[in-house]
Order: C-alpha cells, then structure tokens, then sequence
C-alpha cells in the first residue's frame, strides 16, 4: 500500500511537558484507569474535537447511554493517540464501536501522512479489537473564510473515504458540509472560534452520529459483514 | 511608564497565524464589530476560561441578564489581550464593569512579568473607558498534583491584589472556590484537563462572581 518510508504521522509520540504541570500525562494516566474500571460498548478517541464533546448536553442525552468512554485530548494529533492507545488505554476493554476523530492537529503533516496517520490507528484498532467496528469521523473544514487548512483536511477526508472501507471494518462519517455556508462562511454559531463547535455545531454532528452507532450496536452478528483477514 | 518596553507580557503584540487560518484576527475583527453595533453593561475579557464560558448555559443563565459581551481568546496570554483591547475592541463601548481574566498562559514570563501586563491592560481600559471598573480575576490552580505552574499562579494573584489595592477604578477577586482538595489534588470533574473548567467547575466559579458583579453593578460609577 504505502512505500516503505517512515510516515511521521504514524510514528507514535508522547506529548512533552513544557508547560510544567504535567496535564498530558495525567489525562492519560486517568484513561488507563478507567480502562480497568469501565466496560465501554463505545469508546471515543481523539483530539479536542472528542474531548469537548463530553463537557456538551449531546453527551449526556446521546452517547452516554451508550456506555460510552471519551478518551480526547485537546492538542492531540495521530502520533499521540497512536502513542496512548499503544500505552494502556486499550487495556481491559472490548468495546463494540471505536469513534475516531484526530488528524486537525497535524501541522507538520501533509494531507497523504495525515491519513496514513490515521490508517494507522485504525489498523491498531483492528489488531487490538478483533471485533470492533471503527467509525472515523472527517475532519471538520475551519477558519471562518477559505483558506489552506481547509483544502487539507478536505483531501484527508478523500483520502479516508476510498481507503477506510477497503479495511473491512471501518467506515468514513462526514458532516463537513453542514458547515460552510453557500458564501465560503463558517458560521461562530457553529464553531466559537471557527475550529471548536458549539452545542449546536455538536448536535449538527450528533444526529447522524448516534443513529450510526445505534445501528451498529443493533446489528445481529451474522449481519456484519465478514471481515478478511 | 518606559519599564512596559521591556516587558514582553505587557508590549502588546499580536498571534501571527501559524497555522495557516486566521482565526485569531477572524475573532478579533468579529469583537471590534460587535463593540461598534453592542452596548454591554458589562465586558468579559481574557483567555480560554473566559471563552468556554461561553458555551455553557451558566452564561445564558447568569450573565446575558447583565447585558455581557464575551471577549475571550483561548491561548491568549495578557500582551495578546493588551493588543487586542488597544485595537478596536473597546472602541464605542462603556460597560460599567471589564472583567479580566488571563495570564495562565504567560508560560515564557515571570509573575512579576506578568503581573505588569495584566497591570498594563487594566491601564488601557482605565485610559479608553474612563468610568468603567476593571475586576481582575485571580488565576486558578491548574494540574493534577503540586506542580510548578500552581506556584507561579499564586504569585501573580498575590502581585495583582497588591498592586491593585491602591486603585480606585480596579479590584481583585479571588474565585477559585479551593478547587485543590486536602490530598493537593485536583479533580476532573471540575477541570476536564486540569486547566479548563467542566459545568460543573464554571458553576463553583461563577456563582460568587455573578453575586459580586451585581454589587458593583448596583454601586454608582466613581471617576
């Protein structure tokens, strides 16, 4: 698939501590520990996109009575989650659906090592839990006008939607178009800072969420299509 | 006032856009029109504490009865603030009371450095609004456990409130509510990642805040 160069956005890294108190570390630490104490049907996984998620009603009404566990960390790009689900916070569970949101974060990274980034985790994910089916959500487009960053994750999210469903068992969500009006504008009322949602842009993207993860959580399994390994 | 020249926390200076989608002057611009078409009696200003509170009901609930503008800015430490309120965003406003609420982000300053440019910022409303009050929030404890960042935070409370106590158009508040429990920790109930405050957080926070804005609000303006 990929050449056999090093991709650095599938190269697992932890988060420094250069602010001097250690919070990456700690959130981690936390995640591992509930690993041991939770058994989640659905796990979140990812950057702030996922962690403010949790601190929105749509958490409260929508994903929790999934038995659902959110282990987002905002500043996060694919190296660190790669790092943390390498490092613990897969231990001890099984759940049944993986949400994975990560890859806006990537600076340094072009659009092809974000996804390989991405495919990267997924493939982590599969490997760890044989049975789970990974939902990767698209990269939001962001900036409050057109602009590189957005053209980026766009590619991204191309990229993903050919090359995820070849994997078996996952699957591309993409809500970017509810966002950008026909003038090019993201709305504040959808982003606070054209990046980060607000309770509306969560449920904007909540809706058709849910109703993916109650339909696979439904499934039968002799529904599932068989994977090939 | 040369001693600001060689304060990097208090030279206003702008975040140039790294990241390639100017989101930073995209919420600037937006404030700077917001003051030309809104009449806050009170002005929120500061850093991602003040931008997230934004987004949760207690703001509906507590300070949009108080006519209250939000001007937060996650990332920014107090010489983004200082640029910001210097270039437009107090322009054809006079709320009654700013509260200010930055300077945990100031990682590369001193407490003393920073204590001068949130001293710097309280100056420039002084000078654009002379008969608003400013209400400087102290700094919260951040981190999980004891840590060096909780230190430099008291310092710079402890230099504000002294530094503020002469000044008849600026008060300090202290609103961390002992978010650090008796084992030095602190919970992620009320900091989801150890800086940022959950509802539940904002809820310990605001409520005593709400209370002493509205005894100031009450007061008549002194100039």
């Amino acid at each position: 698939m990929s050449g056999d160069e090093v991709n650095p956005a599938a190269v697992a890294k932890p988060v420094e501590d250069l602010q001097g108190d250690d919070r990456w570390m700690s959130q981690h630490t936390r995640f591992v520990q509930e690993c041991k104490d939770a058994e989640p049907d659905v796990l979140f996984v990812g950057d702030s996109m996922i962690q403010l998620m949790r601190q929105n009603e749509v958490w409260r009404e929508l994903f929790s009575p999934l038995h659902a566990l959110n282990f987002g960390i905002g500043g996060d790009n694919t190296c660190n989650v790669l790092w943390r689900l390498q490092n613990g916070e897969l231990d001890n569970i099984r759940p049944k659906v993986v949400v994975l949101w990560v890859g806006t974060n990537n600076h340094p990274h072009t659009a092809e090592q974000v996804a390989g980034g991405i495919h990267a985790i997924v493939q982590l994910l599969m490997s760890r839990i044989p049975k789970a089916k990974i939902v990767v959500l698209g990269l939001l487009p962001r900036g409050e006008r057109p602009n590189p960053l957005r053209e980026k994750n766009a590619a991204v999210n191309e990229i993903l939607s050919d090359s995820l469903p070849r994997l078996g068992r996952a699957q591309l969500l993409d809500v970017s178009r509810e966002f950008v009006h026909s003038d090019g504008a993201i709305s504040p009322q959808d982003m606070f800072d054209f990046l980060h949602l607000t309770q509306t842009g969560y449920r904007t993207l909540a809706k058709p969420l849910s109703d993916l993860l109650l339909q696979i959580l439904e499934e039968k399994p002799e529904e599932r299509p068989v994977s090939l390994v | 006032m040369s001693a600001e020249d060689s304060n990097p926390a208090a030279t206003p200076t702008l975040r140039e856009d790294t990241e390639g989608d100017a989101r930073w002057m995209s919420l600037h611009n937006r404030f700077v029109s917001d003051s030309k078409d809104k009449e806050p009696d009170v002005l929120f200003v500061g850093d991602s504490l003040i931008q997230l509170l934004h987004q949760f009901g207690i703001w509906r609930q507590l300070f949009s009865p108080l006519h209250a503008l939000n001007f937060g800015v996650g990332g920014d430490a107090t010489q983004h603030v200082l640029w910001r309120l210097s270039n437009g965003e107090l322009d054809n406003i006079s709320p009654k009371v700013v509260v200010l609420w930055v300077g945990t982000f100031n990682y590369a300053h001193t407490p003393e450095q920073i204590c001068g440019g949130i001293m710097a910022i309280v100056q420039v409303i002084k000078n654009k609004l002379p008969n608003s009050r400013t209400l400087v929030l102290g700094l919260l404890p951040r981190g999980k456990s004891p840590n060096l960042r909780r230190e430099r935070n008291a310092a710079v409370n402890k230099l504000v409130q002294e530094a503020v106590a002469s000044l008849p158009h600026a008060s300090f508040l202290n609103v961390d509510p002992g978010f650090v429990h008796s084992n030095g920790s602190i919970s992620h109930q009320d900091m989801y990642d150890y800086l940022h405050l959950t509802p539940q957080g904002f809820q310990a926070v605001c409520e005593p805040l709400h209370a002493h804005l509205k005894s100031m609000l009450e007061k008549p303006a002194e100039n």
